[in-house]
Formats: structure tokens, sequence, C-alpha cells
């Protein structure tokens, strides 16, 4: 029991020391690419470190949701988090819940966010909340299905057993087809999700394009640090759910100090790997204009639907 | 060999997802010279497939056939399709018959309707290829329905060759491929239809000054 308890608060510690570190290394990756010096990989933690001592200003409009939001969306993110294997295959918190309460402790975020959005009531944050309600209605069935591709292959939906089954070679001699198909609409539904190029540009304000930025725009303070470390927060979710899924090995299968620490070293180098492509990713393409990102979501879509098929038609 | 046997099929398998990927590209590409590219590239994963299963089945005549399919789908039909497409003044397609998002639904579809079909005839199959029978046939419909859906000459060909590839890989599935004979028959059918069907283009180009066929509709004695 105290064993399960230590568990749950490394694994919450090292997400929260992870996600400003994974934004700030995409940031700096962008910067040499764009053959710029860049901020240090430490400046999101600097970022944070101010906000939280900034007063927050809160408009006399607003309700209580608008106060409510920032602290539901960064406990959500990290209660998903907390269902993620990290760097120890079987979480203590796996008994709560499979990948399906991963992806609607997600969506819980998205959905006080975009009521967030409209609460005050200016014209960006609805016009913001309306996109990510498109984006949003468009992911979830994607990322649904090639999870549902995953789980057939392993025989469940319980996250810790998945990663468990496949970081123990169980199974392998699997069909890669379903997993490939997964694993690229996963990626895609990863960069949508978390609001990176090819859907939105977190690095612009400009209120012709932005979708994340627009939402949060009133934002300020304490209020708007929580919301910034759990858009880190739910990248991280998502990175992990990438890499613990498609590549667990290196991860700890027993409970011993060696076979963590080796983990989380794996963790951290699987991480940041994906972090430096996502970085490489949103250098290469430009963003997509706001109805082409269903185009692209819709093939997310397919490759998950395909990947499902093909576990049935290759099942021999 | 039962391992080796188990990962060749593995293999086959892969690569025919591959093709099938492909067409899913095809059909959400607007761009007509990008859609004569993945077509070159779903050729290409075609010769891999043949390959790998001419070297598991020991069956040599399949590697003539890949060769002859590399040698007409990946370079000598791209390049004649690009020349066609260079003397049009349409690069991409903007009005389809069925708009991108509708049509990859519509794919996933067939690829359902492909699995049914095939399914009470896999077992009585004992060819290490027999799975991608059912891939095959998706990828016959899907070529089918890209020539519906497309209104420019140059993409209606790309959905007649997919058709084709897709009878191909049914072949090699089903039967480890047709005799050399009739294959080299179907090469050189699809080689002259490729070349007719570019010259009746730039004649539709030079007529209508477009190479959308549903200005045939319109035409009278």
């Amino acid at each position: 029991m105290l064993q399960a308890i230590i568990l749950v608060v490394a694994q919450t510690i090292v997400l929260l020391a992870v996600s400003p570190f994974l934004v700030g290394l995409i940031r700096k990756v962008k910067a040499r690419l764009q053959l710029r010096r860049g901020a240090s990989v430490l400046q999101p933690y600097a970022d944070l470190a101010k906000l939280f001592r900034k007063q927050p200003v809160v408009s006399t409009t607003t309700s209580w949701i608008f106060t409510a939001t920032p602290y539901i969306v960064f406990a959500s993110t990290l209660a998903a988090g907390l269902l993620v294997p990290i760097f120890v295959s079987r979480t203590p918190l796996d008994f709560a819940g499979n990948i399906i309460a991963v992806v609607y402790l997600l969506a819980l975020g998205t959905f006080f966010l975009m009521l967030a959005g409209l609460d005050a009531g200016s014209p960006f944050g609805g016009m913001g909340s309306s996109r990510e309600a498109i984006v949003a209605s468009l992911t979830e069935p994607a990322m649904i299905l090639s999870i549902f591709a995953i789980a057939l292959t392993k025989g469940s939906t319980n996250l810790s057993t998945i990663v468990h089954k496949t970081a123990l070679l169980e199974g392998i001699a699997m069909d890669p087809s379903p997993y490939l198909m997964a694993l690229a609409a996963l990626l895609i539904v990863a960069l949508a999700e978390t609001g990176r190029v090819p859907v939105d540009n977190p690095a612009t304000h400009l209120e012709l394009t932005m979708i994340h930025e627009a939402m949060v725009l009133e934002y300020s303070g304490r209020y708007l640090a929580l919301i910034e470390w759990a858009a880190g927060l739910k990248l991280a979710v998502f990175l992990s759910l990438i890499a613990n899924v498609f590549a667990p090995w290196g991860i700890a299968t027993t409970l011993a100090p060696t076979a963590m620490g080796i983990g989380l070293l794996a963790y951290l180098l699987k991480v940041s790997g994906l972090a430096v492509l996502i970085g490489i990713l949103e250098s290469m393409f430009a963003k997509l204009r706001l109805f082409r990102v269903t185009e692209l979501l819709g093939v997310a879509f397919i490759l998950a639907l395909l990947g499902l098929l093909f576990f049935y038609i290759l099942r021999s | 060999m039962q391992i080796s046997s188990h990962i060749g099929s593995q293999l086959v398998d892969l690569c025919s997802a591959l093709l099938l990927l492909t067409c899913f590209a095809i059909v959400a590409q607007r761009r007509l010279s990008a859609c004569v590219d993945l077509f070159a590239l779903q050729s290409a994963f075609l010769v891999l497939t043949a390959a790998l299963v001419a070297f598991l089945t020991g069956n040599h005549h399949i590697y003539i056939a890949a060769g002859l399919t590399g040698l007409i789908k990946v370079i000598i039909i791209p390049r004649v399709l690009k020349k066609v497409i260079e003397r049009l003044n349409v690069k991409r397609e903007l009005v389809m018959n069925v708009n991108v998002p509708a049509g990859l639904l519509i794919c996933g579809a067939l690829v359902m309707l492909a699995f049914f079909i095939t399914q009470p005839i896999l077992p009585l199959g004992f060819l290490l290829t027999r799975d991608s029978l059912a891939i095959a046939f998706a990828i016959v419909l899907i070529g089918f329905f890209t020539m519906i859906a497309r209104q420019k000459a140059v993409s209606q060909m790309v959905g007649f060759l997919v058709m084709e590839n897709g009878l191909f890989l049914g072949a090699t599935a089903a039967t480890y491929g047709m005799p050399l004979i009739v294959e080299l028959g179907v090469f050189f059918d699809v080689l002259i239809a490729v070349l007719i069907a570019g010259i009746y283009t730039n004649r539709l180009q030079d007529a209508f000054d477009s190479a959308d066929t549903s200005h045939l509709t319109v035409l009278k004695e």
C-alpha cells in the first residue's frame, strides 16, 4: 500500500517536472532549425514561476466556471497522466480506469476550456471554442478507433496490461500492420489535440488562426500558469502514451530500484526523442487552413479504421 | 521453416497493407502530379510484394512479372502521365463529385465490404498470401470509386491503373500469379490503354480547353 502511494507520488512528480521541459525542448529544436539560438529549454519553468507570482485579473462578467476551469483542466489532465504507465509498466492506479477513461478525462478538460472560452463573452474566446469543438469532435473517433485497434491485438483495454504484455514481448508475433496504422493515427491525433502546427500554431497570437490561444486569451496570473502547465501535461501524456504503447522497451516490469532507474532513463530518452520529432515536423509543415483540418483528421480516422480492419483481415 | 514462412507471410501482409494505404493517399490527394507519384509508389510496393512472393514460393516466373511491373508501372506510365499533365492547364482538382472526407469514409466502407465478401472464401485457401485477397479486392473497388469520384481525365486514368494493380495483387494472392503469357498480354494492354488515354486527354484539352470528362456528356452528333 505504502509502496503504491510512493509510486503514484513519484509518477506525479515526474510528469509535472517533465512537461515544461518537453515544451521548451520543442521550442529549442524549432529555433535551431530556423538558425536561431532560441531560449533555454528551461525557459518554460521560469515562465511558470513568473506567472504564479503575478496577480490574476478576472473580468467582472465571468461566472464561477472561469475561475474553476484552470483547476479542473489541470486536475483532469494529471489524472489522465496517472493512468498511463510512465516508467513502471504496472501503474498502481490501473484499477481506476482503462485507456477509454484516459481519453475522456482529457476530453473533460477540453470541454471546460471551451466553456471558459465562452464565459468571458469576448469574441475571440467564442471563436476559439467553436474551432476547438470542431477539432475535438473529429479527433475523438480517430483516437478511440486507434485505441481499439491496439486493445484488440493485446486483448485488453487496460493500459498497464497492454504495456506490460508488449514490454515482456508477449504476442510479439502479431501482425505489425494494425500497430503501424494506429501509431500513424495517434501521432496525427496527438498533434491536433495538443494544438501543434498542422492544426494550430502555439507560437502566435494571430487572431485569424489561433485555436487554443484564443480560448485562454482572458486568463492571466496563476490561472494562466495552471492552463499552460496543463497544456504541457497533455503533451507529456500523449507522448508517454505513444512511447510506452508502441515501444515500451526499457520500462520497469518489476519494482526493483535498478529496473526503475533504467525505466526512468529510457522514458526520458523516448519522450525527448518524440518531442524532437514534433519540433522537426512543425518546422517541415505549414499550418493547414482551418477547413482543411477536417481532411487531415479524416485521414487519421481512416488510418485508425484500417488498423482495426487489418486486425480482422490479417488475423490468420 | 514454420517460423520463416510465418514471418514471410507477415511481410507479404504488411506490403499489401501499404498498397492499400497508398490507395487512400490517392483518394485524399488533390494535386494531379502527386496522384501520379503515389501511383508509382503503390506500384513499387506491388513489385516488392510480388518479389517477396516469388522468393518465398520459389516461383521464378513471378520475378519476371515483378520486373515488368517495375519497368512499366513505376517508370514508363508515370512518365507518360507527367507529360500529359504538363500540357494541361489544371494542376489540381478542385471540384470533385464526392468531397475528400466523404470519399475517404466511402473507401473505408468499401474495405469492409471487400472483407465481408472474401471472408467465406479465405478458409478454403492454403496459400501463404491468402489474407491479401481481401486487400486486393478492396484496392479494385477503391480504384473503381476513384474513377467515379474524379472529373479530370488524368485522375480517372490513375483510378484505372489502381484497379489494375489490385487485380495483379489479387492474382498473385489467389494463385501465385497468372501464367506468364497472360501477364505479358495484360501489361501490353495496360501500356497501350495509358498511351491511348493520354492522347485522348490531349485531344480533350484541345477541344474543350479542359481535361474535365463531364464535358463529354454534352457532345451531340
